[in-house]
């Protein structure tokens, strides 16, 4: 139960100054995964048109699962629907999910997507495309993405690029690798020539909720048991006072008889010796 | 026999009969809800993925814990001179249970696969921990009400059998309800990103525990006041003023602790400066504290019905005010998303379900022997024949 789980496998780099807003990635994605675009796996951030004319200027970015070294979202499943496989890919079980929509609110990133308008919804996410990972392909956004803004890899060497992207262009790049240490670290990096508040991007914790979520659930056996030893003791101890008073009072009642009672006998003997006596003289 | 019922009908109050149709249309909207869907039939969104069901499930299992209170003191601190209020507290946490039972299973987008979460478990889930305890604890309320429900039936020979395991079940009983009282609260842990600074703490489950059992006091305190309404039937006003006692102290801890944590987390300026947050925090803290905390302080209230049943309310306000703050009124807005507002369905669906909780309530009253040990109220005209000044805790006293 430490703050630092084990980085993933695979890493995303996007790198905003080279998304043209195309959204390719995500048509690319809709069509691999066969989800509607209206509840999708992949959606755009960006700051929307900024500045005075002429000297317009608009960012955009895609956004999708992180999936973070820790995830909230696993920690929240009421039934383990989500869970982080060995290469750290964040994946989803639809045939547990009971559809509570607790992971929706855990995520931080606001990632996990749900069609309410379905009948019968189920949760949409990024699973980095597994199919298409078995068969040593990219994932369907970053072999799609015309201007090569999605990039994917090894996670390392994603971390390292984007670090050496922004100490090279200082100018060019805000000095935030996001993805890096947000909720506890992530397997998707982002680096940005404006502020991610600006694109649009939750600014979160740098300690992933499910480490802060797990602090306190994995005291539930402790407590349970605490309660219920100390509940029972509390019950015996006053049982035990309330028979020993009863016991004393008990004690204390018949010694009060007995007195009495030996009180009247020793009269009733003195009265006899004394009619004795008195018969004799 | 056919008369027999008819008269019986004839004889309900009509308030029953109100209680029966809001339940009837509750429960053809709630049909209507599982099989149109949950886009159809809430404002539920991406952004607001829980509403006012959640609310009310928080709300009614901290009302609830009166059960759990009630249990705890009578039997495991063996203050037996409680157990008359056993019975009908009991019936209303296991209704309350079954309310909020009910609604979790309208808010599952898969109700299909409801009961997934007794078969595929994970323990570092709070919601995976609360529908458990939720499950079992309410086994464990028909089990302390089965009494009641088999006195007069032809089982009421193993009566004696089940009332033996009673303190097991009660020490049982009520280690699940601090469990689940308190994960109510770790819900919101690991959403804090979306949780107004007031609300969000590490101390939630602390705080959920200790607000349960004040509002379960009140809930017991308030509801003899409503049984002597409906069912001419109350506790003595003494028993009243006893549990009233605790509630000063109760309250008392619940506000330094929630006072105390702002403060040791530096958010204490948020107290004044956050608008309608500010709002909403100070009238949990006025309404539903400061203002009880004096009130039951005094003996006088504490020996008066009416002034107990009004600070009772105020408590209960306060805590279900928390409840809704938590998981609705505080929930941080995402930018450019309206914010959540219930739809009617949803609405017609909870009011449904609460009548239906009275509804029942009102039937077992009227057909088991739930108030066995409680005293019978004079009607209002003999009382007053009797002796005007005659108040119900002179009663309750004589009683």
């Amino acid at each position: 139960m430490s703050t630092q789980a084990t980085p993933g496998k695979y890493g995303f780099l996007i790198d905003v100054t080279h998304c043209i807003d195309c959204r390719a990635c995500n048509v690319a994605c809709s069509v691999e995964n066969n989800v509607s675009m209206d509840s999708t796996r992949i959606w755009m951030n960006g700051t929307g048109v900024v500045g005075e004319f002429p000297e317009l200027s608009s960012s955009t970015a895609p956004f999708h699962c992180m999936h973070c070294n820790d995830p909230s979202c696993v920690s929240a499943c009421t039934v383990g629907a989500l869970t982080r496989d060995h290469d750290g890919i964040v994946q989803y079980d639809d045939d547990r999910c009971i559809g509570c929509r607790y992971c929706i609110y855990a995520c931080p990133f606001q990632v996990p997507n749900m069609d309410l308008d379905e009948k019968m919804p189920l949760i949409v996410k990024c699973d980095m495309c597994g199919d298409r990972l078995q068969e040593g392909e990219q994932p369907a956004c970053a072999a799609t993405c015309p201007p090569g803004a999605i990039q994917f890899g090894r996670r390392e060497d994603m971390l390292a690029k984007a670090h050496q992207l922004i100490t090279d262009h200082p100018d060019k790049f805000i000095q935030h690798v996001y993805g890096e240490h947000e909720n506890g670290g992530t397997s998707t990096f982002y680096v940005s020539p404006v502020p991610f508040e600006e694109l649009g991007f939750p600014m979160t914790s740098s300690t992933s909720s499910a480490y802060l979520n797990r602090l306190v659930t994995h005291g539930t056996p402790a407590v349970f048991g605490a309660a219920a030893i100390s509940l029972s003791g509390i019950y015996l101890t006053i049982k035990n006072v309330k028979e020993e008073s009863a016991e004393e009072a008990r004690i204390a009642a018949q010694t009060a008889v007995v007195q009495a009672a030996e009180g009247a006998a020793a009269e009733t003997a003195a009265i006899e010796a004394e009619e004795s006596t008195s018969e004799e003289a | 026999m056919r008369k027999k019922i008819i008269k019986e009908l004839q004889d309900m109050p009509k308030f029953v009969y109100v209680l029966a149709v809001l339940v009837v249309f509750g429960a053809i909207v709630g049909l209507y809800r599982l099989y149109a869907g949950l886009g159809a039939t809430t404002n539920l969104s991406k952004a607001y993925p829980w509403g006012i069901w959640i609310s009310f499930d928080l709300s009614t299992v901290a009302l609830s814990g009166g059960a759990f209170t009630l249990a705890a003191l009578v039997y495991v601190f063996h203050m037996h001179n409680l157990h008359a209020a056993v019975r009908p507290t009991v019936l209303a946490g296991l209704l309350g249970y079954t309310s909020v039972l009910i609604i979790l299973f309208m808010d599952l987008g898969r109700w299909d696969r409801a009961y997934h979460f007794l078969i595929y478990p994970n323990v570092n889930s709070a919601l995976f921990e609360v529908s458990w305890c939720i499950a079992l604890y309410s086994s464990i309320l028909v089990y302390e009400l089965s009494p009641v429900l088999l006195a007069n039936t032809r089982w009421k020979g193993i009566i004696p059998v089940l009332e033996k395991y009673t303190i097991p079940m009660v020490i049982a009983g009520v280690s699940l309800s601090t469990l689940h009282q308190s994960s109510l609260g770790t819900l919101f842990i690991v959403m804090s990103e979306r949780l107004h600074p007031l609300w969000q703490s590490m101390l939630l489950p602390v705080f959920f525990l200790i607000s349960s059992l004040a509002s379960g006091l009140a809930l017991i305190i308030a509801g003899a006041s409503i049984s002597r309404w409906v069912f001419k039937r109350s506790l003595p006003q003494n028993l009243i003023a006893k549990l009233g006692w605790f509630l000063p102290w109760v309250l008392g801890v619940y506000l330094v602790l929630k006072l105390g944590e702002l403060e040791v987390m530096g958010e204490l300026h948020l107290l004044l400066n956050s608008g309608r947050y500010s709002v909403l925090f100070m009238l949990e803290i006025i309404v539903g504290m400061v203002i009880p905390i004096i009130m039951f302080s005094s003996k006088r209230v504490r020996h008066d019905r009416t002034a107990s049943m009004i600070g009772a309310f105020f408590v209960m306000f306060g805590v279900v005010l928390n409840r809704f703050d938590a998981s609705w009124f505080a929930i941080q807005p995402i930018p450019g998303v309206e914010p959540y507002s219930p739809h009617w369905m949803e609405v017609a669906i909870l009011i449904g379900v609460a009548s239906g909780v009275f509804l029942a309530y009102t039937l077992i009253g009227r057909y088991f022997p739930l108030f066995d040990e409680t005293m019978v109220v004079e009607s209002k005209r003999k009382e007053t024949a009797v002796n005007p000044q005659l108040t119900a805790s002179e009663i309750g006293v004589a009683e």
